[in-house]
């Protein structure tokens, strides 16, 4: 260590305790013998998450909030800004993957069972992030004002409108009058930019708090890790005989962050209009139905089931409950057992959804 | 538990008896047609003239308008015929500027609403020059029919439509002149079709091409070979400076690509060798 990176290191040392910092939150911080690569998805989700803000503000620079200027300024940034073009395939590329992160992060924690006392809050927590990373690709997905995205959310800001009594209000208030127009354009602007954000990272804050908190859950499929002593008194879950956090999960999570990466450039060099079908590069023409609108790809499965309940209200209400049950799942499954191998009725329940919602997801995109 | 699956039941059977009082144009949206798909507005022109009670030679106009260029770019009866299509009562009311089917005299002028310089042109022309000193002679519909109107291209001036009036031989020699800049302005219709599928919105490209190709063809109604053959130089130009504009957004779009693998095999370096540093605890 040179001396100017050695008075750095005693001026912080001397003033936030650095040394006893790092050592609590790296290498003394331990975590179970037994984790495995899934316990990474939550770090992958973070990295994928940082790449939306960052890439999100370079966009932000450029990028023209109004119903006249909206698709030429993202023309812009696609042909004149420096690397303009790097930075929207990132965020669009970067939001689909992220999404699909989060995903595997939540089915890889209900599998292995780690949504159970005393870690509720943090799945509420993590529940919470994924609905809020979804209302991100909703409102960012009109932004770009081209075909595809003024009559997908024409669609789907049409959908409050099955509620009784409020949903005309809920309608309007999304889009701001009647119709989709500049307006909306704004409001789902602002959305996505000063209202989404904060929230995230509170809520962000309160699940990566409750981590370091209640302490990691050892995975079901190694060693049996059950909490089942009675819940009478907060006790942290230490791992005295784990291994150190730094550098056995670090570099793991390190690892997968790369991946991340390794993906995000593969679809960006040799599929980079994945995410980009022929009426994402046509303007908003209000008076122009697209031969085909179809929502991205996470929304398929509730457009298309939507589509096959002939009630709407009850399609609507189905999936606000489908939602409710899915975030307040650690109340509903009180059972002890952790290891869904050992539980044929749940593993049953899970693979029928599974199977389900890729059925709607293929039938929704024909 | 059990409390829990009753509470759920009874959310599903709330929805199931209500009353489901939502606004009409989502219930139609969604249950008589997909998300997608072109929304109809009420016309009353396409309206009677589809109906049995119109007269058998009038009932198809309806079918090869929905086929034509016209209907593909959003020109509708009105605009040509005038009229009201939203009012039944007044669709064929003079008041409201119909004007109903020209006479072949009138054809040039009733065209010529929009394509001005064409008319122009058409007019300096021995066929309009005929048409106007005896009324009778080729105008725009011999050509291009009426109500199925296709997109504009060589392959109408053919040996079989020009001898209907006269020999072929000077109309050869036009499309001979007409061929190179035609064939050139084909292929960068099609590089342009092939930037959309690269994800790429060629409003610039489009705009010169199509500003280019106006004007050449308003050239060609003059049926001027010498004329056309002393300009083809300056569209072939035009052409093709548009060419290398769309050669250079796929040079740009390659070269993004290749960044982007660079980009990937950097990160799979990178990931390769912190795979074969990691450290695994001792047991």
């Amino acid at each position: 260590m040179n001396g100017v990176t050695k008075r750095i290191r005693n001026w912080l040392e001397v003033r936030v305790g650095l040394d006893e910092l790092l050592r609590s939150n790296l290498t003394d911080y331990r975590v179970p013998s037994n984790i495995n690569l899934f316990h990474t998805l939550g770090a992958v989700a973070v990295v994928g998450y940082l790449i939306q803000v960052i890439t999100g503000i370079c966009l932000l620079i450029y990028y023209i909030p109004h119903a006249d200027h909206a698709f030429r300024s993202v023309q812009e940034i696609m042909t004149r800004v420096p690397y303009g073009w790097l930075f929207r395939q990132m965020h669009v590329v970067g939001s689909n993957l992220l999404i699909a992160a989060v995903f595997v992060h939540m089915v890889t924690i209900f599998l292995m069972g780690n949504y159970k006392r005393p870690r509720e809050l943090t799945w509420i927590s993590g529940g919470l992030l994924m609905v809020i990373t979804l209302c991100f690709g909703f409102s960012g997905y009109l932004l770009p004002w081209t075909q595809l995205s003024y009559w997908a959310t024409t669609v789907a800001t049409s959908i409050p409108t099955a509620f009784p009594v409020v949903g005309d209000f809920v309608s309007r208030l999304l889009r701001g009058g009647s119709s989709v127009t500049g307006i909306t354009l704004t409001r789902f602007f602002a959305v996505h930019v000063s209202l989404l954000p904060p929230l995230f990272v509170f809520l962000m804050v309160v699940h990566i708090a409750l981590i370091r908190r209640i302490g990691l859950s050892a995975t079901p499929f190694g060693r049996s890790d059950e909490e089942k002593r009675p819940l009478t008194e907060f006790r942290k879950k230490l791992h005295p005989d784990g291994y150190p956090y730094y550098p056995y999960l670090l570099q793991k999570q390190a690892l997968m962050g790369i991946l991340y990466f390794v993906v995000m450039f593969l679809v960006i060099s040799f599929a980079p209009t994945f995410f980009f079908p022929e009426e994402a590069t046509v303007p908003a023409d209000a008076f122009k139905t697209p031969e085909s609108i179809r929502p991205e790809w996470y929304f398929l499965a509730p457009y298309q089931m939507l589509k096959i309940i002939p009630n709407k209200f009850l399609g609507i209400s189905l999936q606000i409950i489908l939602l409710a049950v899915f975030i307040f799942w650690p109340f509903l499954d009180t059972h002890k057992e952790k290891n869904i191998f050992k539980r044929p009725v749940l593993r049953g329940v899970f693979i029928v959804v599974m199977i389900a919602m890729v059925i709607l997801m293929w039938w929704g995109r024909r | 538990m059990r409390r829990y699956v009753m509470l759920l039941g009874l959310l599903l059977v709330f929805p199931l008896t209500a009353s489901g009082d939502y606004r009409e144009e989502f219930e139609q949206g969604f249950l008589t047609k997909t998300w997608s798909g072109q929304q109809p507005e009420e016309n009353f022109c396409i309206e009677c003239h589809s109906s049995d009670k119109m007269k058998p030679e009038f009932l198809t106009l309806a079918e090869e308008w929905k086929a034509s260029w016209h209907a593909q770019n959003g020109i509708a009866c009105h605009d040509c015929h005038g009229g009201d299509p939203k009012d039944s009562s007044m669709s064929m009311s003079p008041h409201r500027g119909f004007v109903g089917k020209p006479s072949p005299a009138e054809v040039p002028e009733f065209c010529g609403k929009c394509h001005i310089g064409i008319l122009k042109n058409y007019l300096e022309s021995g066929n309009g020059k005929a048409l106007r000193s005896t009324g009778k002679g080729p105008h725009c519909e011999v050509c291009h029919g009426s109500h199925n109107v296709q997109r504009a291209n060589i392959d109408i001036i053919n040996e079989q439509r020009c001898t209907k009036c006269h020999s072929y031989e000077r109309a050869k020699v036009m499309k001979q002149a007409l061929f190179l800049v035609e064939k050139k302005a084909g292929e960068i219709e099609d590089g342009i079709k092939a930037l959309r599928r690269a994800g790429v919105y060629p409003e610039e490209q489009e705009r010169s091409l199509f500003n280019t190709q106006a004007e050449f063809r308003t050239l060609f109604h003059t049926v001027d070979v010498n004329l056309v053959n002393e300009r083809t130089d300056e569209f072939t130009r035009k052409l093709g400076a548009i060419e290398k504009d769309i050669q250079g957004t796929f040079i740009e779009l390659r070269s993004q690509k290749n960044f982007s693998a660079f980009l990937m095999a950097l990160f799979s370096i990178m990931g390769g060798v912190l795979f074969l540093i990691i450290r695994t605890p001792d047991k």
